[in-house]
C-alpha cells in the first residue's frame, strides 16, 4: 500500500489556477522524483502536503489516515518532514543550537542538556560524512555546509516522508555523494522521499519513481528505469523543447579585459585575458576562487596585487561605480540575497543600475522607462503582467531575466555572470544560454562562473578551471568535458593515488 | 439546511467578495488616510458645535513643526535606519539660531544658518552610520545625549533659562508675523510644511536618489551590487533629516520666539517615529510613502486637541498617544498577515 496518496488536488491563488486536479502517489521506502519547471506547481503541491497552504479541493491520505484541515504542526506530527530550498539557518546560533532549535532536551530543572545535544550533533554530522564542528557558529559556514545543516535538521527528525526541495544546489560532488548514501540508508529502513531537483543525472541516480507536472497539471508518472532523461525533459517543457546545438563559431574582437598576476581574497596570480565577443566559462569547486575573481573585477572585493586592464586601460582604485563606468556589469550569484530589491517593482528593479550610470539627470521620465522596459521585456521574453507588479511576483527565471535587463540597460560591454542559473528550471535555463549567446553575437564579452559543466559545454569558447585560488587549466572548446574538468577542479591530475577516489565519485 | 436556503446566501457572497476586495486594496494602500479620517471625525464629534474653521486650521498649524521633522525621520526609516537625535538637535540648533538672530538681526541669515547647522549635525550622524558602519540607533542615541546637554550647558553659562529672541530687533515684527500669519486663512507655517512635503514626495517618487533610498531599505547588499552608492546615500539622507530639523527650529523660533533647552522638542524623536509609523511607513525600511507622514502627523496632533476638548488631564496625553499608536500599528499588522 502507498504511504502517501494525494488525489485531485486543486489550488488557485487570486483566481489563477496553480494546481489542477493533481495526483501524487508515493510508496514506502521509495524515492520519488517530483519533476517540473519553475511555476509547474511542485512547490505549491509540497506546501499543501506540508500544511503550509490549504488545498481548494482534493484529499490527502497519509499512512492510512486522511489529513483533514492540514497544518504545519499536523503534517509534522503525522511524519512529514520538509527541507526547504531556502535556508532557515540562524547565523547567530551555533550548529548544534540550530539543530535542536525548538526541541532542546532539558533536565528536570529546565536546564539545557548541552553535552547531549553536542554529542548527538557530532554523531549526526559524522553519519552525514560532513566535516562540521557542532560548536561552530552557523555564520562561519559556507553555503554548501549551511545546506547540509538544513538537511541534517530535518533528517534528525523522526519522520516517515522527507521532502527534499532542490537539496544539492550548493553542494559539491563529495557532499552530494554523502547525502545520497544517507538517503539510501534511510530508504533501506522504509523511509520515503520526495526529491525535487532540476539536475537529471541526480534524479536518475537516486530515484525509483517519478511524477512530472506541467503548468499545474499532472502529466506523467512511472518507474524511472522505464524512461530516458530526454523523454522526461520533453514531458516537462511540452512541445517547445528542442535539444539542438546552440553554439556557433563567431569572429572575436581584440582583447578587452586582461588580468596580470592578479591576486585578491581567495585567489592568487591569475593571468587571464578575454577578447571582445568571447564567452569564457569559469569553474571550480566551492571556494576555488573563481567567483571571487569576478567580484574583484567588478569592484566588490579589493584586489591584493597584480594588474587589471579594461579596454586596454589599467584600473586602479576599483569600485563598483568605477567598474560600471568602464562598462563592466555583474549578474551576482544568489539572486535573492544579492540582486532582488524585494519591496520594489519590476520597473524599478530594471532601472536601479541605469540610474547610477546617468545620475546627472535626476528626474525619472517614467514613460520613457516603461517604453524601453517593454522592449527589453520582449527581447528577454520576460513573462510579467504589469511593470508595476513587485518583482517577487515573478518566477525565479523571470526574476533573473529582470536582473539581466537591469545590466543590459547600463550598456555594459563586459558582463560577468556568477552562477546565473541557480534555482532555475530547464526551460528558463536554455533561454538564458540563448540570450548569452545572442549577447556575444552582438559583441558583448561574457564570463560565466558556474559549477555546472554542461552549461559551459553548451555555450563557452573556453573554460578556465580553478583549484585552490589558482588557475588549474584553461581548456579550449574541443577539450571541455565533465571528466577533464573534474580532474583539474579536484587537482586529481597532479596527485596520483587520489585518482581512483575521484573516479569512484564520478562513476556513481 | 435546504437547498432553497443556501442559494441566496451564495448569491450574497458573490456580490460581497469584490467589495470586500476593493476595500482591502484601499486599506492596504491608504490606511494612513483612513486612520486619520477616523481620528478626525472623532475630533469633530467630540468638539460638536464648538468646531470652527480655526480649530481645523490649528491642526494644520500645530502639525507643521513636528511634521517637518517627521519628513526627515521618514526618509531615514525608509533606508532601514533610525534618527533618535532629532529632538535634541532641534533644541541645539534652535538655541544657536536664536543667538545668530540676536547678533545679525537678519531673517535670511538666520534661516540659512538654521538649515546649514542642521545639515551639518545630520551629516555627522550620516558619516558615522554610512562610512564607519556604526549602528544608527547607537550613533543617534549618542548625539541625542550630546546635543541637548551642550544646549543646556551653553544656556547655563550665559546665566539664563531660555533662549529668547530679542524683541527690540528691527525685523522682529516680520519674523513673528511670518510665524503666526495666515495666507487665505491657512497658517503660513502649515503652507511651508506642505511645500516641503511636496518636495519630499517628488524626491521619493520621481527622482533617482529617492529610488536609491527605497533600494537600500529593501535590500542593502543588492542595492550596493546594483551600483547604488550606499555610503553616500546614507550620508545625504541623514543630512536632509538634519536640514529639516534646522528648518523646523527656524519655524518654531518664528512662532514662539524662544527655546527652552530642557523641555522644547522633548520626546520629538519618538513623536516623529510614531507619526511616520501611523503614516504607514514600515520600520524595517523599503516600504511606505512620504505622503502618509502628512496624515500621520495630523492624526497625532489631533489627539492633543481631543484630550483638551474632553477636559482630560494633559498628563494623560502620552497614554492616549501610545494607545493610538498601538491600535494603528495593530491594524496595519492584521492587513499584512492577511496578505
Amino acid at each position: 500500500m502507498e504511504l502517501l496518496k494525494m488525489t485531485n488536488i486543486s489550488k488557485s491563488f487570486f483566481g489563477v489556477t496553480v494546481l489542477d486536479n493533481v495526483t501524487l502517489e508515493v510508496g514506502r521506502g521509495e524515492v520519488h522524483a517530483l519533476i517540473g519547471e519553475n511555476g509547474a506547481g511542485k512547490s505549491t503541491l509540497m506546501n499543501i502536503l506540508a500544511g503550509v497552504h490549504a488545498s481548494d479541493s482534493g484529499n490527502i491520505i497519509f499512512n492510512g489516515k486522511e489529513l483533514v484541515h492540514n497544518s504545519i504542526k499536523g503534517a509534522e506530527s503525522a511524519g512529514i518532514a520538509f527541507v526547504h530550498q531556502e535556508l532557515n539557518i540562524f547565523n547567530n546560533l551555533r550548529v548544534y543550537e540550530n539543530l535542536f532549535l525548538g526541541k532542546e532536551p532539558v533536565n528536570s530543572f529546565g536546564k539545557l542538556k548541552k553535552k547531549e545535544m553536542i554529542s548527538e550533533t557530532f554523531k549526526l554530522m559524522h553519519d552525514l560524512g560532513v566535516d562540521i564542528d557542532p560548536l561552530e557558529l552557523a555564520d562561519n559556514l559556507d553555503t554548501g555546509k549551511k545546506q547540509l545543516l538544513e538537511i541534517a535538521k530535518t533528517l534528525h527528525r523522526d519522520a516517515e516522508l522527507f521532502i527534499l526541495d532542490e537539496p544539492t544546489t550548493a553542494l559539491n560532488n563529495a557532499e552530494i555523494k554523502n547525502l545520497f548514501e544517507i538517503v539510501g540508508r534511510l530508504k533501506a529502513i522504509g523511509k520515503s522521499f520526495i526529491f525535487i531537483s532540476h539536475k537529471m543525472p541526480e534524479i536518475f541516480k537516486i530515484s525509483d519513481k517519478y511524477t512530472v507536472l506541467r503548468n499545474g497539471k499532472f502529466i506523467k508518472s512511472g518507474n524511472i528505469r522505464e524512461i530516458s532523461p530526454e523523454a522526461i525533459t520533453r514531458y516537462m517543457v511540452g512541445e517547445s523543447y528542442s535539444n539542438q546545438e546552440m553554439y556557433e563559431e563567431r569572429k572575436l574582437g581584440d582583447t578587452i579585459l586582461e588580468l596580470k598576476s592578479f591576486s585578491g581574497k581567495g585567489f592568487y596570480d591569475v593571468d587571464f585575458s578575454i577578447r571582445s565577443g568571447e564567452i569564457v566559462g569559469f569553474t571550480g569547486l566551492q571556494g576555488a576562487g573563481s567567483s571571487e575573481v569576478l567580484q574583484t573585477v567588478f569592484g566588490v572585493l579589493e584586489p591584493q596585487g597584480g594588474q587589471l586592464f579594461v579596454h586596454g586601460k589599467e584600473i586602479k582604485n576599483n569600485s563598483i561605480q568605477n567598474a560600471m563606468k568602464n562598462k563592466v556589469a555583474m549578474v551576482a550569484a544568489n539572486r535573492k540575497e544579492n540582486s532582488i530589491l524585494q519591496d520594489m517593482t519590476i520597473l524599478e528593479n530594471t532601472y536601479i543600475s541605469e540610474h547610477t550610470i546617468n545620475n546627472r539627470q535626476q528626474h525619472i521620465f517614467k514613460n520613457k522607462e516603461i517604453k524601453k522596459y517593454s522592449d527589453l521585456k520582449d527581447t528577454l521574453n520576460i513573462k510579467a503582467n504589469s511593470h508595476n507588479d513587485p518583482i517577487t511576483s515573478l518566477s525565479g527565471g523571470n526574476q533573473q531575466k529582470v536582473i539581466l535587463a537591469r545590466w543590459l540597460n547600463t550598456r555594459a560591454d563586459i558582463i560577468l555572470f556568477d552562477n546565473p542559473t541557480q534555482g532555475i528550471d530547464v526551460g528558463a535555463k536554455s533561454e538564458i544560454y540563448r540570450l548569452i549567446l545572442n549577447l556575444s553575437k552582438a559583441g558583448k564579452t561574457i564570463i560565466i562562473n558556474t559549477l555546472e559543466i554542461p552549461e559551459i559545454q553548451k555555450i563557452a569558447d573556453r573554460c578556465v578551471v580553478f583549484y585552490h585560488g589558482r588557475i588549474s587549466v584553461a581548456l579550449k572548446r574541443q577539450e571541455i568535458n565533465e571528466e577533464t574538468v573534474m580532474l583539474h577542479a579536484t587537482n586529481a591530475i597532479n596527485a596520483t593515488g587520489i585518482n581512483t577516489e575521484v573516479e569512484n565519485v564520478q562513476s556513481r | 439546511m435546504s437547498n432553497q436556503g443556501e442559494s441566496p446566501m451564495q448569491a450574497n457572497a458573490v456580490v460581497a467578495q469584490p467589495v470586500n476586495k476593493r476595500f482591502k486594496g484601499l486599506w492596504s494602500n491608504y490606511n494612513y488616510v483612513i486612520i486619520f479620517l477616523v481620528i478626525f471625525i472623532a475630533f469633530l464629534i467630540i468638539n460638536g458645535s464648538e468646531t470652527s474653521w480655526t480649530s481645523i486650521t490649528n491642526i494644520f498649524l500645530h502639525s507643521a513643526i513636528l511634521g517637518t521633522i517627521s519628513l526627515g525621520m521618514g526618509l531615514v526609516i525608509m533606508t532601514g535606519d533610525i534618527d533618535l537625535s532629532v529632538g535634541s538637535s532641534f533644541v541645539f540648533i534652535g538655541g544657536l539660531t536664536i543667538i545668530i538672530y540676536n547678533v545679525t538681526g537678519s531673517i535670511f541669515v538666520t534661516l540659512l544658518f538654521a538649515i546649514a547647522a542642521g545639515l551639518l549635525c545630520g551629516a555627522l550622524n550620516g558619516v558615522l552610520v554610512g562610512r564607519f558602519k556604526m549602528p544608527s540607533f547607537i550613533v543617534t542615541l549618542a548625539s541625542m545625549l550630546i546635543f541637548r546637554s551642550v544646549s543646556q550647558y551653553m544656556m547655563n553659562e550665559m546665566g539664563e533659562t531660555r533662549y529668547r529672541v530679542e524683541a527690540g530687533m528691527e525685523s522682529y515684527k516680520s519674523l513673528f508675523g511670518f510665524g503666526n500669519g495666515n495666507i487665505l486663512t491657512i497658517p503660513q507655517l502649515a503652507v511651508v510644511f506642505w511645500i516641503v512635503a511636496a518636495a519630499m514626495i517628488y524626491m521619493t517618487t520621481c527622482m533617482k536618489f529617492g529610488k536609491n533610498i527605497y533600494a537600500i531599505g529593501s535590500n542593502e547588499r543588492a542595492a550596493k551590487l546594483a551600483g547604488v552608492n550606499v555610503i553616500w546615500t546614507r550620508i545625504k539622507v541623514f543630512a536632509i533629516s538634519g536640514a529639516l530639523v534646522g528648518l523646523a527650529a527656524f519655524l518654531k523660533i518664528a512662532k514662539d520666539t524662544s527655546f527652552d533647552p530642557a523641555t522644547s522638542g522633548k520626546n520629538f524623536e519618538l513623536y516623529a517615529i510614531a507619526s511616520v509609523v501611523i503614516g504607514g511607513i514600515s520600520m524595517s525600511g523599503g516600504k511606505g510613502r512620504i505622503a502618509g507622514i502628512i496624515f500621520g502627523t495630523m492624526a497625532f496632533t489631533i489627539i492633543d486637541k481631543i484630550i483638551t476638548a474632553l477636559g482630560m488631564n494633559a498628563l494623560l496625553n502620552d497614554t492616549v498617544k501610545g494607545l493610538i499608536l498601538l491600535v494603528a500599528v495593530g491594524l496595519q499588522m492584521i492587513q499584512k498577515r492577511e496578505k
